[in-house]
């Protein structure tokens, strides 16, 4: 394993397949597909080995503008590289002319796979400042309403000095902000419809772009060079430092959306219509520069095109049965909107950050589509008052260890060889089975296979998860597992796969395949965080790690079993989403007669403090910060354990178990399945 | 104009309402007199010392304004007047007593001067009717023509203060009014007692001399005017305008003459008009009465001249120098030249028979051309002879019904079970019996209601009965409320409806025996049933929701051309003012909006900080920003309101924003009233030209087709489209009631944007050509009393009548959605309705048949009221007694407003011919069926009726020139 973290530590990249199957025959064989899982922009450690960021631009191939790397052929005398992808012979250009064998580029070291380039650009672009348009739902109540507002101000202390600040208020209308109005007496709002989908141009018009300098009779509107007056531009977009002030009393003065809501009905909020005249408004004066939509949406979008539901109340939010029935009558016309939506960010380089904090559902499974395509973050939460949400804004926001090191207007071009499938890295390949196997990562792989049955979850009608992932896992160690047919005994896995049917049983088990006790919301969240997160992290979705603490032996992993619990064991749960301390009876028992708090228990204190220090170490890296909940023995809290492990002893079961818990369900246990699988697997 | 306008000093009635506070219930004892005569007349404010100013007046004026026109209408006929005598027999013809009036004639035209303005109140085309200036530009020879019949006018002139004002407000003509020859005295007085006559004494001290005399010394007609008016602008100001307007007038008739003095100088002077006479021969060729046609023509030319837009300037020019030399031409004069023909009626009939008063034969021929001037004894024309004395009436006398005083006089009411004729008053003070009776009479048969009238402060108040929980008595089948004509029988256990005849049982908390004379024995006790006018409190059952608040928005155009002129400051700074005016008490909203190609509205309630711009630019599509907030208790957001209305000339001042959502702003400001509702005051400068209901320049239009006709002419006079027809229906229905304050210095096309203001009970006030200097002081008088008014909304009123008779239609500004009741989403003091009646049955002779008007609404303190108002008369089917009982002022103005609401619709000549048959129609009949001794050649006329024809010459060329 540790080969496949060495080169994630490298280049960022894991593949199930780090050998790559010789033939297409032999690679739909394989069952997992042959991928890659990558994190463009990793952190890299910085010593002295770190990657390099070369001052000049890269050199490309000629035909297909691959970038020369350490695999490209070079002759040193002709002065000649060979694309490692089209075998195109390529002439070093002048400046390259003192290369030599012992005089090599930093592209062509052979550790610097990979590598920044960052050439001197016109006129310094790098001072283009990043630029933040809040998109804020008033439709919440008062209590939600001041949580907000405090991390919004709080996220506003947290802005780069020489940000560009945009602010955009919704609710039953949306309000544009004019923060840039210097020496106004009154500060001014535009208002804007919900329900009418506002053109750019429209937009423009309205908001008093054209007055001082006519609109151009032609072409594109977008930003200071193409026709805007940097004063228009500059009344809703304004330094941070220029406008902390007006921009904490227009919060400050924020009330909750004062149109009167019957009893009967939803509030009226129009999500869509703010986050397109967002858009239209970034796109038009801040156009290819970084910017993002940070948008705080507290309830369902019932207004304008992107509606996700009707305001009357007896009207249920869609559920998965009636996206699955297609009885969802808003779905289709909003995901249109979004995806359209998303089509225009993506074309200005913005980006669409969603936090959205509701009991209900907000409408995250058709926000999806423009939060993925334009790479923005997305945090899903009960409240503006909870830890996952504050943390979390501050962690967006936050300078120094930890930060998320936001970049923008990225675009990430692949490029393959033509008969090999591989990508983004080369490495040797052969069409032997055996190394095939070798060259598995049963991680990557779990969540190539994560991903895919996701994807084909919400493409394919009709479709079946549990038989999907079952026919594969069995086909899968029917081809790659040691055993006699028809005898399950004789059933053995290589090493190299041994862990991979665990992978699957969690992954049947996960959130992203029984999505009964969820809202398409929390789904489409899930979902999202999964297909942006790396390997390990992805894989602690799928297979959530347990580490329990106890007296008799420090922490240690323990298996996600039930039988992992004990009355004397506190147990720390980590299922990315989600943090759990879980404390066994007599640990609970203790901890509430405060023995903790005595002299002569020091190591009690130490013992239960112990598992809080790791959950922190965990939060503090994770981002959406998860949600940590503390909880003990028969506690009802303590379903956020149970769910996750494996019903080993149940209700029905008949031996007495030593942790003294049972999990109430009907699910198989992972003992089961094994047994079946072997059963199946050597038909 | 600053100095001039003290504020303060105006304000003088401060008196917060008490809480039962009745709206007709005049606080000011001041007051008490101008409600007298000028209903219109805002209150006269009264100043006694500042009465000189020009502030109060112009202020007062305002409304009554209406009036004012009135003064423009003199312009026009009276200098005929002077001229025609002159012509006819100068000399003679002024009977010593006009000259009195004469002399005051001027001080009321400087009420006009303001008054050209307000004419437009009622009526943009009204304004237009300011014509009667602006005929001036043909003038010159018109004039001469003209000059003679000046003696008419003259009469004409004092009255017109007087009784335009009743009609003045509903209709444009009012100038026409004006002419009517109501005591001028009265007119005066009534305009505004104190303010003319403070200010008419010192400023014209000489007026009727001396000013006469100045104008006199000019003598080329042209000259003259100029001269004339010259003189009067270096005076001061203030005060010119309002001296020039009335001496405009003159000097216009002047000129033509060249005697310009006519007026004043006429009646003494007879040596001038003599010259004058020449002209007068024409005139009299047009003989009014033989046949309208005739007298046609020579209006037609006057039309020729100025379109009315001429005409607006003129009057507006008071101020201005520049529009003075406009108006100068005097076209006015030219019309006037035409009233000659009038001459003739006054002329022959001596006042004295009571009955009926006879031309000579020689005077009566209409056909008769000047020569017959000879034979008219001037002191023998009817002409209104003004009292000063104040009348003591009674309602009812002797269990009859007592005719009403002349709408003008001064007179003091006891209500001794018929209503006030304040509140309502009937064209005949007798109802005939059958429809063929009335139409034999060709005469009129409607009343004019105007329920919220101001009282005269010696009144007793009107009393308000509180039925409790069981609501106001009514008939269980009409519904008609009880009044003292409900008869009680069967000792008091059932009574019988005055209206409908039916047969009640009496409420049993209600019973009471009878008395031996047959009423009840607690009859005196009970104000609803010894008073014609009675005020119940509502209960639920007569509310859809709680009484609304008392809620004032005000809109106010921002545009480049707005706030260049001054209009946008003039307006900020009236709202300013008067915000300490508005009604107390935490009922009493408020809310601002600007507008200029969007729409601005201003949160007002930001705890902490200042306001707070809304801005809605979807002008074609509008919403209002906030659900509240934007309307908020005027107690909860002073100072926010000062701030605001200090900040926003200054923070639009460089806005290069030309175009005007108008209708986009009433449409957005009506929706942040939708749920309460309320009044809409809204200041406009320019032409809308964006967003909903969109105007263009039509007058461009009109102007290049006038040559194709009139026909294409009078379509400026109807709203361009319906997009704010339905706007306004839609307001009314929210109880929503627009104002509009024209202050502008181009075309805005009034006659589209006044069917808000009509179709919701509003009012058109129009400032044109608006100057920052002379404005100002009018806008904040206009508005303080606008907002300081008796007043009440979300008003609902219906008139019912006795068995046989039934209401044909209502005319006035409000909106009506089911045939019996109309929809008044605010009403006021200065508003009156005229209700046409017809017959579906025969009457009884000899008994009396009842009306009674309900109207229900919401007081600005928010109590829920039912104003009842019942007028009981007397049935006849004798054709002399319906001609005894005519109620001339009442009759002509119907006939007015009825003249007025045709002319959009109708081409003028039609209209004429109308307004001449219904006066010879008359006539005729009275002739035929009444008058005993009669010769061929002989006018007889019925002595209610002698100032007809008198009125209607003066309508007559007042409509001309209107339509000119």
């Amino acid at each position: 394993m540790t080969e496949f973290m060495d080169l994630e530590a490298q280049d960022g990249v894991r593949m199930p397949w780090n050998v790559i199957p010789g033939t297409k025959q032999e690679a739909s064989n394989c069952v997992v597909p042959v991928s890659a899982i990558y994190t463009p922009i990793k952190a890299f450690p910085v010593n002295n080995n770190s990657m390099p960021i070369l001052p000049y631009a890269p050199l490309r191939c000629r035909t297909c503008r691959s970038i020369l790397n350490p695999f490209s052929i070079v002759d040193f005398a002709a002065k000649i590289w060979i694309c490692p992808f089209c075998f195109q012979r390529n002439h070093f250009p002048p400046h390259y002319a003192s290369i030599t064998d012992d005089n090599l580029p930093a592209e062509l070291f052979p550790q610097y796979t990979t590598i920044e380039y960052e050439p001197p650009g016109p006129g310094e672009k790098s001072s283009v400042p990043p630029v933040f348009m809040f998109v804020v739902d008033t439709c919440i109540i008062e209590e939600e309403m001041s949580f907000l507002k405090s991390a919004l101000s709080q996220a506003i202390d947290l802005l780069p000095d020489n940000s560009l600040v945009g602010l955009i208020t919704f609710g039953t209308l949306v309000q544009v902000h004019e923060l840039g109005g210097f020496g106004q007496i009154i500060p001014k709002t535009y208002v804007f419809k919900g329900s009418k989908d506002v053109s750019k141009d429209q937009l423009l018009e309205q908001l008093n772009f054209f007055i001082k300098k006519p609109k151009p009779s032609t072409g594109v509107i977008a930003g200071v060079r193409d026709g805007l007056s940097s004063d228009t531009i500059a009344r809703f977009l304004v330094p941070a430092f220029d406008c902390e002030f007006t921009l904490n009393s227009v919060l400050e003065e924020l009330q909750k959306d004062p149109w009167p809501v019957p009893p009967d009905q939803r509030s009226t909020r129009c999500t869509g219509t703010a986050l397109s005249i967002a858009a239209s408004l970034l796109g038009a004066c801040v156009p290819g520069s970084g910017a993002r939509i940070l948008a705080f949406v507290g309830g369902p979008s019932t207004e304008g095109p992107a509606a996700i539901v009707s305001k009357n109340l007896s009207e249920p939010i869609r559920s998965h049965k009636d996206l699955d029935k297609d009885s969802a009558p808003h779905y289709h016309k909003a995901v249109k909107f979004y995806d359209a939506l998303s089509k225009q960010l993506v074309h200005q380089g913005h980006v669409l950050d969603l936090f959205a904090c509701a009991l209900d559902q907000v409408g995250v499974a058709e926000l999806k589509v423009a939060v993925e395509k334009t790479g923005g973050l997305v945090v899903l939460s009960d409240s503006f008052g909870h830890a996952v949400f504050k943390d979390s804004v501050r962690r967006v926001f936050h300078s120094g260890d930890y930060d998320l090191g936001l970049s923008s207007n990225g675009i990430f071009e692949i490029n393959c060889s033509k008969d090999i499938k591989v990508q983004g890295i080369i490495g040797p390949c052969a069409s032997l089975e055996k190394d095939l196997i070798a060259g598995f990562d049963q991680e990557a792989a779990a969540v190539v296979m994560a991903r895919l049955v996701s994807f084909k979850m919400e493409i394919e009608a009709e479709f079946d998860p549990i038989r999907w992932l079952d026919k594969a896992l069995i086909h899968m160690c029917s081809r790659f597992g040691d055993y006699q047919k028809d005898s399950p005994s004789s059933f053995s896995l290589s090493p190299r796969f041994s862990i991979f049917p665990q992978f699957m049983f969690h992954l049947r088990r996960s959130q992203f395949v029984q999505v009964f006790n969820n809202s398409p919301d929390e789904t489409a969240y899930f979902r999202m965080i999964l297909n942006r997160e790396n390997v390990t992290n992805s894989v602690v979705m799928i297979q959530p790690s347990l580490i329990s603490y106890s007296f008799h032996s420090g922490p240690e992993p323990a298996l996600l079993d039930v039988a992992a619990i004990a009355a004397d064991r506190i147990l720390l749960l980590d299922s990315y989403f989600t943090v759990v301390i879980f404390h066994g009876a007599t640990i609970a028992q203790w901890r509430k007669a405060g023995y903790h708090n005595q002299p002569e228990h020091q190591a009690f204190a130490q013992l239960l403090q112990a598992p809080h220090d790791d959950a922190g170490v965990i939060m503090k890296e994770r981002f959406p910060v998860p949600r940590l909940v503390i909880c003990d023995q028969h506690g009802s809290q303590a379903r956020f354990l149970l769910a996750k492990l494996n019903p080993s002893a149940t209700y029905n079961s008949d031996a007495q178990i030593p942790g003294g818990d049972i999990i109430f369900t009907d699910d198989v246990s992972f003992e089961v399945f094994l047994d079946h699988l072997q059963r199946l697997a050597v038909q | 104009m600053a100095a001039s306008v003290p504020p303060g000093a105006p304000r003088q009635q401060p008196p917060p309402p008490p809480p039962n506070y009745n709206p007709n219930l005049q606080q000011n004892p001041n007051s008490l007199s101008d409600n007298f005569q000028n209903l219109n007349l805002n209150r006269p404010v009264s100043m006694p010392n500042s009465g000189p100013r020009p502030t109060p007046f112009a202020q007062s004026p305002q409304f009554p304004v209406t009036a004012p026109s009135p003064p423009m209408s003199r312009p026009g006929p009276p200098p005929p007047g002077a001229l025609s005598r002159p012509a006819g027999t100068p000399q003679q013809s002024f009977p010593p007593n006009v000259a009195p009036v004469r002399p005051f004639g001027p001080p009321v035209g400087q009420s006009l001067p303001f008054g050209s303005r307000p004419p437009p109140g009622s009526f943009p085309s009204s304004m237009g009717g300011g014509g009667p200036v602006g005929v001036p530009t043909s003038g010159v020879p018109p004039s001469s023509a003209f000059p003679s019949s000046g003696s008419l006018t003259r009469p004409v002139g004092a009255t017109p203060g007087a009784r335009p004002f009743p009609l003045a407000s509903s209709l444009p003509f009012s100038s026409g009014l004006n002419v009517a020859p109501s005591g001028a005295s009265d007119g005066v007085t009534s305009n505004g007692p104190m303010a003319f006559a403070a200010s008419g004494g010192p400023r014209f001290p000489p007026a009727g001399s001396g000013a006469q005399q100045t104008r006199t010394p000019p003598a080329g007609p042209p000259s003259m005017l100029t001269s004339a008016r010259s003189p009067q602008q270096s005076p001061s100001m203030r005060f010119p305008p309002v001296q020039q307007s009335p001496f405009s007038a003159a000097p216009q008739n002047a000129p033509p003459f060249s005697s310009a003095p006519p007026f004043s100088a006429a009646p003494q002077n007879a040596p001038p008009f003599s010259s004058a006479p020449p002209f007068s021969a024409a005139p009299q060729s047009a003989p009014p009465f033989s046949a309208a046609p005739q007298s046609t023509p020579p209006f037609s030319g006057a039309p020729s001249f100025p379109a009315p837009s001429p005409q607006g300037p003129p009057q507006v020019s008071p101020f201005g120098a520049h529009t003075w030399s406009a108006q100068p031409v005097g076209p006015s004069s030219s019309i006037p030249g035409s009233a000659q023909p009038s001459r003739m009626f006054g002329m022959p009939p001596p006042l004295q028979t009571q009955t009926m008063t006879n031309m000579p034969p020689a005077m009566g021929q209409t056909g008769a051309p000047m020569p017959a001037s000879s034979k008219i004894d001037p002191q023998q024309i009817p002409r209104p002879v003004p009292s000063s004395t104040v009348v003591l009436y009674d309602t009812r006398e002797g269990n009859q019904a007592n005719p009403p005083p002349p709408a003008t006089s001064e007179y003091i009411v006891r209500d001794m079970g018929n209503c006030s004729p304040r509140y309502m008053r009937c064209t005949i003070s007798q109802i005939p019996c059958t429809n063929d009776l009335l139409t034999t009479s060709g005469m009129q048969l409607a009343l004019l209601v105007q329920p919220l009238a101001l009282p005269h402060p010696s009144e007793e108040p009107i009393q308000i009965v509180d039925f409790g929980d069981m609501g106001p008595v009514r008939c269980s089948r009409c519904k008609a409320y009880i009044n003292p004509f409900m008869k009680f029988i069967d000792q008091g256990r059932r009574f019988i409806c005055s209206l409908c005849g039916f047969t009640d049982e009496t409420p049993r908390d209600y019973h009471c025996n009878l008395g031996p004379d047959g009423r009840r024995r607690d009859a005196d006790d009970r104000p609803e049933l010894c008073r014609g006018t009675v005020e119940f409190v509502a209960t639920k059952e007569y509310m859809v929701r709680d009484p609304m608040p008392a809620v004032f928005f005000f809109l106010i155009d921002v545009s480049m051309n707005a706030l260049q002129t001054g209009a946008t400051a003039a307006a900020c700074s009236a709202i300013s003012q008067v915000i300490s005016d508005l009604p107390e008490g935490p009922r009493t909203m408020v809310g601002i909006a600007t507008f200029d190609s969007t729409i601005h509205f201003y949160n007002l309630k930001r705890a902490l900080q200042q306001p707070l711009m809304l801005i809605v630019p979807d002008v074609e599509d509008v919403y209002t920003p906030l659900q509240s907030d934007i309307i908020v208790p005027v107690s909860e957001c002073r100072q926010h309101l000062e701030l605001l209305l200090e900040s926003i000339p200054s923070m639009f001042q460089n806005n290069r924003t030309a175009e005007s959502a108008f209708g986009a702003a009433v449409k957005a400001a009506f929706l942040a009233l939708k749920s309460t509702g309320g009044k809409l005051l809204v200041f406009q400068s320019v032409l809308p030209s964006v967003g909903i209901g969109a105007l263009s320049a039509r007058e461009a239009e009109g102007r290049s087709n006038i040559s194709s006709g009139e026909k294409e002419t009078h379509k400026l006079l109807q709203p361009a489209d319906k997009t704010l027809k339905a706007m306004a229906i839609e307001f009314a229905e929210y109880q929503v009631c627009v104002d509009v304050f024209i202050t502008t210095q181009t075309y805005v096309d009034i006659a589209s944007i006044s069917v808000i203001p009509k179709t919701t009970g509003g009012q058109v006030y129009y400032y044109y050509p608006f100057s920052a200097l002379s404005d100002p002081a009018k806008l904040y008088n206009d508005l303080r009393w606008n907002i300081t008014r008796p007043q009440g909304f979300e008003a609902v009123m219906r008139v019912r009548c006795s068995q046989g008779i039934q209401v044909q239609e209502y005319h006035g500004n409000f909106c009506k959605r089911i045939p019996t009741d109309i929809d008044l989403p605010a009403i006021d003091c200065n508003k009156a309705i005229m209700v046409t009646l017809k017959h579906d049955d025969k009457l009884q002779d000899g008994s009396e048949c009842a009306f009674q008007c309900a109207l229900l609404y919401t007081t600005v303190y928010g109590q829920r009221r039912i104003r009842v108002t019942t007028l009981s008369l007397p049935c006849t089917s004798n054709l002399s007694n319906l001609y005894r009982s005519a109620d001339l002022d009442t009759q002509f103005t119907c006939f007015m407003k009825q003249a007025a609401s045709e002319i959009p619709s109708t081409p003028l000549a039609n209209v004429r011919e109308q307004m001449m048959n219904l006066c010879v129609n008359a006539l005729v009949s009275y002739r035929k069926f009444c008058a005993t001794v009669s010769s061929s050649g002989q006018l007889i006329l019925p002595e209610a009726l002698k100032l007809l024809p008198l009125y209607t010459l003066g309508k007559y060329y007042n409509v001309h020139s209107f339509c000119a």
